[in-house]
């Protein structure tokens, strides 16, 4: 295979792409901005629309007649949350081992069944309710705006996708480039986690440093800085958002709320803190803690 | 979506659960169907209602209609007391808590008891952890006989086929329901065995599709409750607004840009007006909504718009910011950043409406708060 020692983390320039729900309004549209950046998709599903093109991609009735016509490395499903679980089951089934599930608003039940099925037969899933992932020049799995990002050393993990891309762009424009930069989803069920990411991060040798973006409420980061303080010899970075939030109030993700004392800003902080982790204010910040790091200016 | 209790127990019966005989008052005026002693429980949503005064014992020596007098004209929370659930008072022996729900990191389901059940169980967990037993389990093979066994063992409840029967029930009531959360606390045993003395229950709004009956009952139920008679549900929008006590209104296309424009405003001295993001559905409708609710907040003195798109399309932003000022006026100082899908043609869009946008987010942020007349 093509690039060994050009790994990023989960998907690279060799990947072939499997689109579930190609043909719907947001698959057919993010199918034809994810190609234009290079990624290789090689082939589509929509049960019904077996036989058709979308953007020139063969379109299939059933994952199993994509997979006897192409080589596929991993599945992105844009089917709508009524029918997403039957189509995870079927992705699953067909042993594809990275799988990127963007739909929101899919019944935590189907979610449980699918995550938990997903976990029995090896495949590992991104989402749901991911903005997915990119490896900047080479791979770009969902929404991340390619314009965004540029290929570098910095591995970055964010739970919200709006911020992946503003610390995307800050660093960018500072001319610190991504090995990879992916987005776990708001929740509040997951499947990768900050922990998972980060762990890929610090075995991937094509990353140099861990940025990770975090925010109020839940306890995702707190496990995430104990697997840094225990395992991860890289340099991470750290934002936690939500600061200034009020108590008591659910913003935006659902499980982004402060209740008590617990899954506050502060408390984070100081988690990462003590686990050896640089905490940065604003995306401004992380880019200078990187130069800093890095012994520039 | 949080049912009130007598709700709960609603589902918790069609399940099997053992519940107390009792009815639903709405007013104290209402027939009282059980016999003393009884126990007088305020139907509110918001927790901690047996510590506010919430719940009554009438005995048959005090006045049943004093109690309920009572009651309905109490507040808890902030949340007027507008049903009363009567019922039998049972022969408590022991309780326990006992509660199915999702473990969010693990993506499991996950069973949570204790013996130590009651009003107090939060600082059961803050101050004893060892006394909560938790089980997660998986929701292919649902909880298993052995795990139930466990669980039973721990928090010492002897008779195990009455224990597998009752989480069985619950698991049944939790799966079929599509709920998120099914709680008992207090569950009690009694000479007759267990009983759920108490039920919350929360059904998860995206799952509707496949109960529409059963959630339009519910809502129709608790809005009628709230005095509202056909109630019609407001169109479906994904915009999430939590207002806020500053003057710096504040719009953003993402959760954590909005959370992180909360932090920024207030770094640069700064107070905002409100939270607020579009959520899934990002159109110009959604931003022009958005608009509407942000600049009608008297507070506020300027507006901060944070765009950073993905999914989301600049020029329908841009697109639903101009109608807005064309139809509504914006004449206070807007400060606009505006990038990522369709940035060029959004931008020209803006340009021909002559509104400006920034690039540099802290450039906006700092333009908004310095224009509310911060430092």
């Amino acid at each position: 295979m093509r690039g060994v020692n050009k790994m990023s983390i989960l998907i690279n320039k060799d990947t072939n792409v499997l689109v579930l729900g190609i043909t719907g309004k947001s698959g057919a549209l993010q199918t034809k901005v994810m190609k234009e950046y290079g990624t290789n998709i090689v082939a589509g599903v929509t049960p019904g629309k077996g036989g058709s093109f979308v953007e020139g991609i063969p379109v299939y009735d059933f994952v199993k007649e994509a997979m006897e016509n192409h080589r596929i490395d991993v599945a992105i499903s844009f089917v709508p949350p009524a029918f997403a679980k039957d189509s995870c089951f079927e992705v699953i089934d067909n042993g594809i081992k990275f799988f990127v599930l963007t739909s929101e608003g899919i019944p935590d039940h189907d979610v449980i069944d699918i995550l938990g099925y997903a976990k029995l037969k090896g495949t590992r899933m991104l989402g749901p309710g991911t903005a997915g992932i990119i490896a900047p020049g080479k791979c770009k799995l969902g929404a991340h705006p390619g314009s965004m990002y540029l290929e570098g050393r910095v591995g970055v993990v964010s739970k919200s996708g709006a911020l992946s891309y503003e610390v995307g762009k800050t660093l960018t424009e500072a001319g610190v480039g991504q090995s990879t930069v992916l987005a776990i989803g708001g929740g509040p069920i997951w499947g990768m986690t900050q922990r998972d990411a980060v762990e890929l991060f610090n075995e991937d040798e094509e990353t140099e440093i861990i940025v990770l973006l975090g925010e109020i409420g839940g306890s995702l980061e707190d496990e995430a800085a104990e697997y840094i303080a225990a395992n991860v010899t890289k340099p991470v970075v750290a934002m936690i958002v939500g600061r200034a939030a009020p108590q008591g109030k659910s913003l935006g993700h659902a499980g982004a709320i402060i209740e008590g004392t617990k899954g506050t800003a502060k408390s984070k902080i100081e988690t990462l803190t003590k686990a050896g982790v640089h905490i940065a204010k604003n995306p401004e910040e992380i880019v200078s803690i990187i130069k800093s790091i890095r012994g520039v200016n | 979506m949080k049912l009130y209790e007598f709700e709960g127990k609603r589902i918790f019966k069609e399940h099997g659960i053992p519940v107390p005989k009792g009815n639903v008052l709405t007013s104290a005026k209402d027939n009282v169907e059980v016999d003393a002693p009884a126990v007088i429980k305020a139907q509110v949503l918001t927790g901690g209602r047996g510590k506010a005064g919430g719940i009554k014992i009438w005995d048959g020596e005090n006045n049943a209609a004093d109690l309920l007098n009572d009651i309905f004209s109490q507040e808890l929370k902030g949340e007027p007391v507008r049903a009363v659930l009567v019922e039998e008072k049972a022969d408590i022996l022991q309780e326990y808590y006992l509660s199915i729900t999702f473990k969010g990191s693990t993506a499991t389901p996950l069973i949570v008891a204790s013996a130590a059940g009651g009003v107090e169980i939060e600082n059961v967990a803050a101050e004893t952890p060892e006394k909560i037993i938790t089980m997660e389990f998986n929701a292919i093979t649902g909880p298993t006989d052995y795990q139930i066994r466990y669980m039973a063992n721990k928090i010492g409840y002897e008779n195990f086929k009455e224990f597998k029967m009752l989480i069985n029930n619950l698991y049944t009531a939790f799966k079929s329901s599509d709920a998120t959360l099914v709680e008992i606390n207090p569950l009690v045993s009694t000479p007759n065995g267990l009983v759920a003395l108490d039920a919350k229950v929360v059904l998860d709004d995206n799952a509707r599709f496949r109960h529409e009956d059963m959630h339009l009952k519910f809502i129709k139920e608790q809005k009628s409750l709230e005095g509202i008679e056909n109630y019609v549900e407001p169109k479906e929008d994904t915009i999430t607004y939590v207002p806020l006590s500053g003057d710096v209104g504040l719009i953003s296309d993402g959760a954590g840009t909005g959370m992180l424009s909360l932090d920024l405003i207030k770094d640069a001295g700064g107070e905002a007006a409100n939270f607020c993001e579009l959520g899934g559905i990002t159109n110009a409708q959604t931003m022009y909504d958005s608009l509407d609710r942000v600049a009608n907040n008297k507070n506020v003195k300027s507006i901060l718009i944070v765009l950073i798109g993905g999914f989301n399309r600049m020029d329908d932003m841009a697109n639903g910011i101009v109608r807005y000022k064309e139809e509504k006026g914006l004449n206070i100082p807007v400060a606009i950043r505006m990038c990522g899908t369709k940035e060029e043609e959004g931008k020209e869009i803006m340009k021909q409406a002559n509104i400006p946008t920034f690039n540099n987010l802290l450039e906006a942020v700092n333009y908004a708060v310095t224009n509310a007349g911060g430092e």
